[in-house]
């Protein structure tokens, strides 16, 4: 083994970091571009700048709608997403990279020391990032795989940098050098002064800090956009054809119209279970089953089967919202079966096999009647013929701040409702 | 090392601003297209939830519709109930064929409730009916009931005895179903024996006496209900 530290390391840092920028920056522009409370395509994959649709885009786009893409997302709309901090400690390590690169042997062991140690600081973000889409989200987005994979070759990186700097042996004492010999001349690395460490750390805290500061100082005021959806002109149906969910402590009153068997209501359900708010709210329960089974409103069936599944969860009752929890967790197979030849039987099937004590009721008048007197409902508010709707007293939560603007437009339409 | 550390710093700081200047820019634009909005024509049309409207709304059966919805008192706050011969005859004016004809296309979803001569009083099989046909409500606003009665008698009594034939029928929905606002649902008509009279044909619908002789008389001892699916 040669005397002088090699290279390849502060390359191989280099390399990594300014992937690890490019992937942060696309997921940063990705997220911005969110800020306008539309939906955009986003980019999702291995190869930087490359959009993705399909099932890539779904994991790109779960990962980004949970709440575990962004800090603060009760206190600003959409919050701080956490890429930002990615994008700004980044860029601090690809010029610390180039400088040791360049530096070479006459690089500090300090300075050699101090990147090894902080350049495993992504790699423990990333860890906990993996382990939560792993475990939360079940599915990986390329965007985010890309900066654990640059924060692997970061921290590899830092770690054979500090491996250098710790198999030359301890400097020489200064009592031992010979006169006037300068520092990293001769035979010894310069080892640096203590005092570059705080002042390299306080660098690494402006690099990380100063995108997220410059992207609170952009971000617009969305005070008069999220009160601008609508209101329930009739909260009460006079016949309590309504279902109620009102878990213990629940004091916000909330009216949520939704179709047991619409994917996109499944994942709002998700979504306010994650971000603990379903259950802290006093919910007003209506079906809402795009199917023209039942709801004349359509002329085709959207969802087939909805209607059978409504009253399965109208016949639920007090266990209603189990029964909606078990038809969104089965809802391809309970789609699936409804479009296949055996048609209502497959679904029926289904939910005999899971709730046999619902039978007689599903198919009794009273629940037809109820379920028809909840579709009423919905006339008689004029509601528009989607789901999922969310009224928070008796404002609608706008279809626009139902993602990545959940949490803030939640705590602006219910202030007294107190998230975790 | 020096060359090396100024490269470092200049390199930080153009990636810094480079990454912050990208960063404020897409939120800037961002903020400008949440000001400007989205264009209307690229806002995709939802539809607003509605009544149903059935292929037998025609214009002419909606106007019909409508005149007996305000002048009957379903709608406006009106203290009155109903409509008697007379105001049917002013608001319709169409000729008792058209005026059966109208609905004939409600053959399939309503149903003719049929009493004993001389009598309001329902029976088990036109109340089982009355519950039925509440039930298979759907989409619909209005439930009409049009009460008649048979050619004997004097018109006066007729028209009293349809009247109360309209109102056992409204009663027992309301006994029933215990609606708060059946008032705003329900539609009485009236007819007595002087307007609109019922032909034997209409012994083949859905009558609630099945089975059961049926005639010209008979059949005009009824009160014809169905909700009717129309926006109107």
């Amino acid at each position: 083994m040669s005397g002088a530290p090699r290279r390849w390391p502060s390359a191989l840092a280099l390399v990594a970091s300014l992937i690890g920028l490019v992937f942060g920056g696309l997921s940063t522009l990705d997220y911005s571009r969110h800020l306008d409370r539309q939906v955009h395509d986003i980019h999702c994959s291995f190869i930087p700048g490359l959009a993705a649709g399909g099932a890539g885009e779904n994991a790109c786009r779960a990962a980004m709608y949970s709440p575990y893409s962004a800090l603060f997302r009760d206190r600003y709309w959409g919050g701080i997403p956490i890429s930002l901090f990615a994008v700004g400690a980044f860029a601090f390590f690809a010029s610390y990279a180039l400088y040791l690169l360049l530096a070479g042997p006459r690089a500090p062991r300090r300075a050699a020391q101090f990147f090894g140690a902080v350049s495993l600081t992504p790699l423990l973000v990333s860890a906990l990032m993996f382990a939560i889409s792993a475990l939360k989200l079940g599915q990986y987005c390329k965007t985010c795989v890309g900066i654990y994979i640059s924060s692997v070759l970061l921290a590899v990186s830092g770690i054979f940098l500090l491996l250098d700097a710790r198999s030359k042996g301890a400097p020489a004492p200064a009592a031992d050098k010979p006169e006037g010999a300068a520092e990293g001349a001769g035979a010894g690395r310069p080892v640096g002064s203590l005092w570059l460490v705080p002042g390299w750390l306080l660098a690494l805290g402006i690099f990380t800090i100063t995108p997220t500061l410059i992207y609170l100082s952009a971000l617009p005021s969305y005070a008069s956009y999220i009160t601008g959806c609508g209101k329930l002109a009739k909260p009460t149906e006079p016949n309590n054809a309504l279902l109620r969910h009102t878990p213990a402590g629940a004091k916000q009153p909330a009216t949520l119209f939704v179709d047991p068997l619409c994917p996109t209501c499944k994942a709002f359900h998700k979504r306010l279970e994650a971000d603990g708010i379903f259950e802290r709210l006093d919910t007003t329960l209506v079906l809402f089953p795009l199917d023209n089974e039942c709801n004349w409103m359509l002329d085709r069936p959207l969802h087939p089967g909805a209607c059978l599944v409504s009253k399965a969860v109208l016949c639920g009752e007090n266990r209603a919202v189990d029964v909606l929890e078990w038809a969104y967790d089965n809802q391809e197979r309970l789609l699936e079966g409804a479009k296949s030849p055996a048609g209502l039987a497959t679904v029926r099937s289904a939910i005999r096999e899971k709730w046999s004590n619902l039978d007689a009721c599903i198919d009794s008048k009273d629940t037809k009647l109820r379920l028809d007197r909840m579709l009423r409902h919905i006339v008689n508010n004029q509601l528009q013929v989607s789901t999922p709707q969310l009224f928070l007293g008796d404002t609608r939560l706008c279809d626009e701040d139902s993602d990545i603007g959940l949490a803030y437009s939640i705590r602006k339409l219910a202030p007294d409702l107190r998230l975790p | 090392m020096k060359y090396a550390g100024i490269v470092g710093i200049v390199a930080g700081c153009t990636l810094l601003a480079g990454s912050a200047f990208a960063v404020h820019a897409e939120v800037k634009s961002s903020a400008e297209r949440l000001k400007t909005g989205i264009a209307e024509s690229v806002k995709p049309a939802v539809a607003i939830a509605n009544d149903a409207e059935a292929p037998y709304c025609t214009p002419k059966f909606k106007e019909v519709l409508a005149r007996v919805i305000h002048a009957c008192g379903l709608e406006g706050g009106a203290a009155r109930r109903g409509c008697q011969p007379a105001d049917v005859k002013t608001l319709a004016s169409i000729s008792d064929d058209d005026f059966n004809a109208l609905f004939t296309p409600l053959k399939d979803r309503g149903g003719v409730v049929m009493y004993d001569d001389g009598s309001e009083k329902l029976d088990d099989d036109g109340k089982k009916m009355l519950e039925e046909l509440w039930v298979e409500r759907k989409g619909a606003r209005y439930f009409f009931i049009v009460a008649r009665a048979s050619k004997t008698g004097t018109p006066d009594f007729n028209r009293s005895l349809s009247h109360k034939r309209a109102n056992s029928a409204f009663f027992h929905v309301g006994d029933k179903f215990k609606e708060p606002d059946l008032d705003k649902q329900v539609g009485l008509l009236w007819l007595g024996n002087e307007f609109a009279q019922l032909g034997k044909e209409y012994c083949e619908w859905n009558v609630s006496r099945k089975g059961k002789p049926c005639a010209a008389e008979a059949i005009n001892r009824s009160a014809f209900v169905s909700w009717v699916d129309c926006q109107l």
